[in-house]
C-alpha cells in the first residue's frame, strides 16, 4: 500500500519551487496506476521518491505499510528497497556483467541459494525472450534487449511494488503488449504497480486509474 | 540447468577500481619501514630493560695483587695472614644478601676481555688484578658501606658502581623507544592515509555501479565489506612482502649487534654468531611483532576502508 499526504520534495541546496509539491494520494495493495503528464512534470522524481532514492522534504509517505521520513533508519530503507522493483528509463544495467548476472543481482543481494537463483533467472529470461542472450554482456545488447533485461531484473525477486519509468520506450509493440499483460497479471496477484508513460495507445490498451502530474502537482487522481 | 554466469559477483570489479599495484607496493614499503622500526624499538627496549635491571644490579670489584697474602693491621702491628687478598674480598662478599651471585673472572676470561686492547701479550706479560663480578638479586641494593668495608679489609680494592651510568643509559634507551613508537605511529598513519585515498579513488570510479547496487537493496555492510576485503587482502600481501624483505637487513644488523647484547662480562665475546644459530638468538617478542605486521597492515586497510565507504554511503538515502 502507498499513501502520500501533502508530500513535497525539493532538491538539496536549490532555491525556488519544489520539484514535487503537496502530493496526496493512495494506491492500495495490488493496485495499478498509470503515471501521466508532460515532460518535466515530475513523473521521474515521483518514482525516485517512491523508490526511496530521495526522501520527502515535507509531508508523510507510507510505503509498503511503513512510514518513511528523513529520520527512518537506513537499514529499514534498505529492507524496503529490496521489496521494490524499479525499471529506470536508462536501464541502469551493469555493463560488465552478463545478462544472467544482471538479472540475478537482486536475488544475490538477498542471499538466496544459488540453485534457486539459477532457476528463477532462467525462467524470467526465457519469459522476456532473452533465452539466447543469457551469457552476453549487457554492454553488447541492443536498446530493446537492455530494456527487457532491466524489466527481468525488476521483477525476478517478486517485489511488493513495481515502479516503471517509460518501460516500453525501446520495445517493439508485441513486446510492449506482453509486458503490459505481465504488469496487469502481477497487479491482480497483489503486486502494486505504477507505470509512468507518454504512450497513450498503451494506456488505452490497459484502462486503469491514472495519476496526472503537471509542474510537480497532482492535477488528477483517477482512483 | 546451469546459467552462464560471468563469475563476477556484482559488477563492482574491484580489481579495476582498486588496482593491485599501487596499494600493494605502498603498503609493502610502509611495512618494510615498520619492520625496521619495530626491530629498533625491540632492541631499545631490551637494552633499556637490561640496563635498568642488569647494570644497576652489577658491581665490578678489582683487587690488586690478588694472590698475595693479606697483611692485616692490628694493635700489635702488621701481621701476615694465610688468606690471599682476593679470598678475603670473596669472603666479605659472601655476607651479601642471599641470591647474590659472585663470580671471580678466570685468567682466560680476563685475557679475552683484554685482548682487544693489549693483544695476546695481555695473557702473560702484565700483573692482572682479580676482577670479581657481583650480580645482586632483583630489587636488592649493595650496602652503602661495602666499598669502605672492602677497602678497610683489603686496601687498594676498587668497587665500580654502574648505577649512575645505567640511569643515563636507560634514559637514552627510553628516548629511543619513544622515538621508535612515534615512528611506528607515523608509519601507521601514512598507511591509513594511503588506504583512505585509494578507497576514495575507488569509490569515485565506481559511483554509478554503487548507486545501482544501492537501488537494488545492497546494504552498507555489503558494499563496505566488498571494498574492505579487497583493501585488507592487498594490505596483507603488501605487509607480508615488506616484512619478508626487511628480514635480510634485520638479520645482518642483529648479527652485528649480538656481541653487545651479552648479559655478563664472562659471556661477552667479540665474535659474531654463526648464521645458522642466529634464528635461535632472535628475541621472541621481536619475532612475534614481525609476524603480526601483515595482520596489522590488513586490519588498518580493512578498518580504514570500512570507515571511508560507510561515511561515503551516508550521502545516499
Amino acid at each position: 500500500m502507498i499513501r502520500l499526504k501533502a508530500v513535497s520534495w525539493r532538491r538539496e541546496r536549490r532555491e525556488g519551487a519544489p520539484v514535487l509539491s503537496n502530493l496526496s494520494f493512495d494506491v492500495p495493495q495490488g493496485g495499478f496506476r498509470w503515471l501521466l503528464g508532460p515532460s518535466g512534470a515530475g513523473k521521474t522524481s515521483l518514482l525516485s521518491l517512491l523508490h526511496l532514492e530521495n526522501l520527502p522534504t515535507d509531508g508523510t509517505l507510507c510505503l509498503l505499510d511503513k512510514d518513511v521520513t528523513a529520520q527512518t533508519p537506513r537499514a529499514v530503507l534498505v529492507r524496503l528497497r529490496q521489496r521494490i522493483g524499479m525499471v529506470h528509463q536508462d536501464f541502469r544495467l551493469m555493463p560488465d556483467l552478463s545478462v544472467a548476472d544482471n538479472v540475478a543481482l537482486p536475488l544475490r543481494l538477498q542471499h538466496r541459494p544459488e540453485d534457486e537463483i539459477t532457476d528463477e533467472v532462467h525462467a524470467i529470461l526465457k519469459w522476456v525472450g532473452l533465452g539466447e542472450c543469457i551469457g552476453v554482456r549487457a554492454s553488447r545488447l541492443s536498446g530493446g534487449e537492455q530494456q527487457r533485461t532491466a524489466i527481468a531484473r525488476a521483477i525476478v525477486h517478486r517485489p511488493g511494488l513495481i515502479l516503471a519509468d517509460e518501460p516500453t520506450n525501446a520495445l517493439e509493440e508485441p513486446q510492449a503488449h506482453k509486458l503490459l499483460d505481465l504488469f496487469g497479471e502481477l497487479s491482480s496477484m497483489g503486486t502494486t504497480v505504477i507505470v509512468a508513460t507518454h504512450n497513450e495507445a498503451l494506456v488505452r490498451r490497459l484502462p486503469r486509474p491514472a495519476l496526472v502530474l503537471e509542474r510537480g502537482r497532482l492535477v488528477q487522481d483517477g482512483a | 540447468m546451469a546459467l552462464p554466469f560471468s563469475g563476477r559477483k556484482d559488477g563492482l570489479s574491484l580489481s579495476e577500481a582498486l588496482p593491485d599495484r599501487s596499494l600493494f607496493v605502498l603498503v609493502a614499503m610502509m611495512s618494510f619501514l615498520a619492520a625496521l622500526t619495530l626491530t629498533g624499538a625491540t632492541g631499545a627496549r631490551t637494552l633499556s630493560t637490561r640496563w635498568a635491571g642488569g647494570a644497576a644490579q652489577l658491581l665490578t670489584i678489582q683487587v690488586s695483587e690478588p694472590d698475595q697474602p693479606l697483611i692485616a693491621s692490628g694493635k700489635t702491628g702488621k701481621t701476615t695472614t694465610q688468606q690471599t687478598r682476593a679470598d678475603t674480598v670473596l669472603a666479605d662478599l659472601a655476607t651479601l644478601p642471599s641470591g647474590t651471585q659472585v663470580h671471580r673472572l678466570t685468567q682466560e676470561e680476563l685475557a679475552r676481555l683484554l685482548t682487544p686492547w693489549l693483544g695476546e701479550a695481555g695473557k702473560t706479560a702484565l700483573p692482572l688484578p682479580a676482577v670479581i663480578e657481583v650480580r645482586l638479586a632483583e630489587g636488592q641494593e649493595a650496602p652503602a658501606d661495602l666499598e669502605q668495608t672492602l677497602s678497610t679489609h683489603v686496601p687498594g680494592t676498587v668497587v665500580e658502581h654502574n648505577a649512575e651510568w645505567s640511569t643515563r643509559l636507560r634514559a637514552l634507551a627510553e628516548s629511543l623507544l619513544a622515538c621508535a613508537a612515534l615512528a611506528l605511529a607515523t608509519v601507521g598513519g601514512i598507511a591509513t592515509l594511503i588506504t583512505a585515498l585509494s578507497t576514495r579513488a575507488g569509490l569515485s570510479t565506481r559511483r554509478d555501479i554503487i548507486e545501482i547496487l544501492h537501488g537494488l537493496g545492497a546494504t552498507d555492510s555489503y558494499i563496505a565489506g566488498r571494498f574492505a576485503w579487497r583493501t585488507g587482502g592487498l594490505a596483507f600481501g603488501g605487509g607480508l612482502l615488506g616484512t619478508v624483505l626487511a628480514m635480510a637487513p634485520l638479520l645482518l644488523l642483529f648479527r652485528m649487534a649480538a656481541p653487545f647484547a651479552a648479559s655478563t662480562l664472562q659471556a661477552s665475546s667479540t665474535a659474531m654468531p654463526d648464521w645458522r644459530t642466529l634464528p635461535d638468538l632472535l628475541p621472541g617478542d621481536m619475532l612475534a611483532g614481525l609476524a603480526a605486521l601483515p595482520f596489522v597492515a590488513a586490519f588498518i586497510g580493512w578498518a580504514t576502508t570500512q570507515f571511508m565507504v560507510r561515511v561515503w554511503l551516508r550521502r545516499m538515502p
